[in-house]
């Protein structure tokens, strides 16, 4: 158990400190994050529509197309050097691999989560108010779904011809669960309404998060194989 | 009789309706090294997949020691190293970070004394804080034969190690694999080169569309006698 | 031999399955009685009830078949699988747009966010996704595992999607027109709609069995022009 955890732990930090280095990954997220703020901003009429009204459905589209664009990308630096067959030889069991990749991915989604959610409150001048601590768990519980189904389709469309076009097209009709559970519950924190307003669905986004890194711990064995 | 280490049974791999390896049998001996030569697409590299645990076979199995693997276990992945031309290695990391790193993947707690005596063995002392894409391929590759050699195994795979190296730098990783000959590790290399792939070997073989075609030892067919028997054996196959 | 008692039998059930068809056309055309609300649009429902029905028991024998090949690794539990996804998508479709020319006359709108519809149409998705994967890797045992953990992961999902979906729509004004399906359907509706999907039932039966037939054969001949190649 002790060598488990160390193994997810040395993956991880050798990730996260790959990205550090190489910034790819956040870079190209977190600008996406604030481009698409900005052309969202444009793209509502405000004479018709309050922007506070629509922003939460606006934050996790740009999180759950951002996040593509990042998660995506998870095993390609493994691959310059096939540095996956070195992982994939050693005595590191299959599913801590995943859950390790899955966590790094998360650390970077969920800063760019946060990020987001920042840029959407200064471009929308929406008032968070006390509310600030719900959103960005309800962002956070969001991120972890999402990296969780994200993390092991991305090693899915990595291994066949088409790459990384094929990743939308598996992931987003198995988000819909969490963008609706996502949406609603940040929508209505936004518009100040309380916490315990939105307990269910938040406990749903936690159900469906843990229920993704379950399924993808037992699965992601089958994908790496060869 | 030296006693038993690698051994293959019947192994198969078929890609679809590919066939890379086909029926191979082999049982390797402590200290033993194997050249395994053949043309490309005769399935060595396959063969060696095989082995290491890379790759699943479709039929037959491995044995270490005499114990069968089960490719989803990982216990015994500890017995073995793995050495390709691609390095496995991560360019923004440290010459001392990607040996930490796999030292941990395989639980080593010694990493302080192991890694830099590894890197004096392969001559990378002085570069211990170079990042891995400042080094020039020929050390790149002897930083991975010491990132395939930290953990100690018992079983050593070669997938065509001089690949792009230019000569002096093939000599000084010919210099280290001849290290490899101490009587203990039992070695497969696999490769087109006959020359680099006799020096070292005790044992050949040549792989032809997936099957072991022909067996032998250096003394069967030594020198020169040897390329010719290998375009024999080569073009009577396929 | 097996394969073809197993084409003959595919055959057999689907001819009996299409006769089944004709006379489920002329019970939901001439026989039934019109229901009195919606009228005779309504009868489109002895065709899109049984349809989803067959669809989703497809899709879930589907994964089932999946989850078992990853286990086993038998390649007739993935073609299994593959053939039972087939069936999905095709009577998956057949809900498709059997639903929106239903919901137009009904509801006055080709599209609506109905639970069931919208259930439907994701896992439509998940399992073109399903073929798309399968299709595009160069090792052909590689596409199957890949395509078995998305049906694996689709069939995991179904309960997620089916309570958002479900709640989501609780945020909207309810249909216009009641169910049509409720308990209190009369005799002869009741007939019908059980009529037809036994006949849906045996539909699927007969062209899963047939198409199965079919991946048997080509294995077959795989196996076949490859020992002669070598």
């Amino acid at each position: 158990m002790r060598t488990y955890i160390d193994q997810i732990r040395a993956i991880i930090w050798k990730d996260l400190v790959l990205e550090l280095r190489t910034r790819e990954r956040i870079a190209a997220m977190g600008a996406f994050a604030v481009l698409a703020a900005i052309l969202f901003n444009f793209s509502i009429d405000t004479t018709s529509t309050r922007p506070e009204d629509v922003a939460a459905g606006l934050i996790w589209m740009t999180l759950v197309f951002g996040g593509l664009l990042g998660v995506g990308r998870t095993f390609y630096l493994e691959s310059q050097d096939n540095a996956l067959l070195g992982l994939l030889t050693s005595p590191v069991p299959k599913d801590a691999i995943y859950l390790a990749k899955t966590l790094a991915n998360f650390a970077l989604l969920f800063i760019v989560s946060v990020l987001v959610l920042g840029v959407f409150a200064l471009f929308f001048g929406l008032d968070l108010g006390a509310n600030v601590g719900g959103i960005i768990l309800v962002l956070g519980l969001g991120s972890l779904g999402f990296v969780a189904l994200g993390t092991l389709f991305a090693a899915i469309s990595t291994g066949t011809t088409m790459g990384e076009t094929l990743l939308p097209i598996l992931v987003f009709p198995l988000l819909v669960p969490m963008v609706i559970y996502g949406v609603t519950s940040t929508g209505r924190l936004i518009a100040g309404r309380p916490f315990d307003e939105v307990e269910g669905n938040v406990r749903m986004l936690g159900a469906f998060a843990v229920a993704a890194l379950a399924a993808g711990a037992m699965l992601f064995r089958y994908v790496v194989e060869d | 009789m030296t006693r038993l280490v690698l051994e293959a049974k019947g192994l198969a791999r078929e890609y679809g309706p590919v066939v890379a390896v086909d029926d191979v049998n082999l049982s390797l001996g402590e200290g033993e090294f194997l050249t395994v030569f053949g043309p490309n697409g005769a399935g060595k590299s396959s063969l060696l997949g095989m082995l290491g645990g890379a790759m699943r076979p479709t039929r037959g199995h491995v044995l270490i020691r005499g114990q069968r693997l089960a490719y989803s276990d990982v216990e015994w992945r500890h017995q073995v190293g793995i050495l390709s031309h691609r390095g496995f290695l991560y360019g923004q990391l440290t010459v001392e970070e990607n040996l930490r790193f796999y030292g941990r993947l395989f639980g080593l707690t010694d990493l302080d004394q192991r890694i830099p005596e590894r890197l004096e063995r392969v001559g990378l002392a002085d570069r211990i804080r170079f990042q891995v894409r400042q080094l020039s391929h020929g050390m790149r590759q002897r930083l991975s034969l010491a990132r395939a050699l930290l953990h100690d195994p018992d079983v050593i795979l070669l997938d065509e190690p001089y690949t792009g190296l230019d000569p002096s730098a093939a000599g000084v990783l010919r210099g280290v694999l001849a290290g490899l000959r101490d009587g203990r590790r039992t070695v497969v290399m696999v490769t087109h080169n006959l020359k680099e792939g006799l020096e070292l070997a005790t044992r050949v073989a040549i792989q032809v569309s997936g099957r072991f075609a022909w067996e032998g030892t250096q003394a069967d067919v030594g020198g020169e006698a040897f390329e010719r028997h290998y375009h024999r054996v080569v073009e009577g196959r396929s | 031999m097996a394969t073809a008692g197993m084409r003959r039998g595919g055959t057999a059930l689907t001819l009996v399955g299409l006769a089944g068809l004709v006379f489920v056309y002329w019970m939901s055309f001439f026989w039934v009685s019109t229901e009195i609300n919606q009228g005779v649009v309504q009868r489109i429902f002895y065709v899109h009830v049984p349809a989803a029905w067959t669809s989703f028991m497809a899709f879930g024998f589907s994964a089932l078949a999946s989850a078992m090949y990853l286990w086993l690794r038998d390649d007739r539990l993935d073609r299994a699988a593959l053939c039972a996804a087939e069936g999905g998508l095709v009577f998956g479709t057949i809900v498709l747009t059997t639903g929106p020319l239903w919901g137009k006359i009904a509801w006055g709108t080709y599209w609506t966010w109905e639970p069931r519809l919208t259930l439907t149409l994701l896992l439509w998705f998940i399992f073109v996704g399903y073929f798309m994967v399968r299709n595009s890797t160069e090792d052909p045992e590689k596409g199957k595992r890949f395509a078995a953990v998305v049906a694996i992961i689709g069939a995991l999902d179904i309960p997620f999607i089916h309570m958002s979906v479900i709640w989501f729509r609780s945020l909207h004004p309810e249909p216009v027109v009641a169910k049509p399906d409720g308990p209190s359907l009369p005799a002869d509706m009741l007939t019908t709609l059980l009529t037809s999907l036994a006949v849906f039932t045996v539909i699927f039966l007969g062209l899963f069995l047939y198409r199965y037939a079919l991946e048997g054969l080509r294995a077959e001949a795989d196996l076949r022009s490859r020992s002669t190649a070598t």
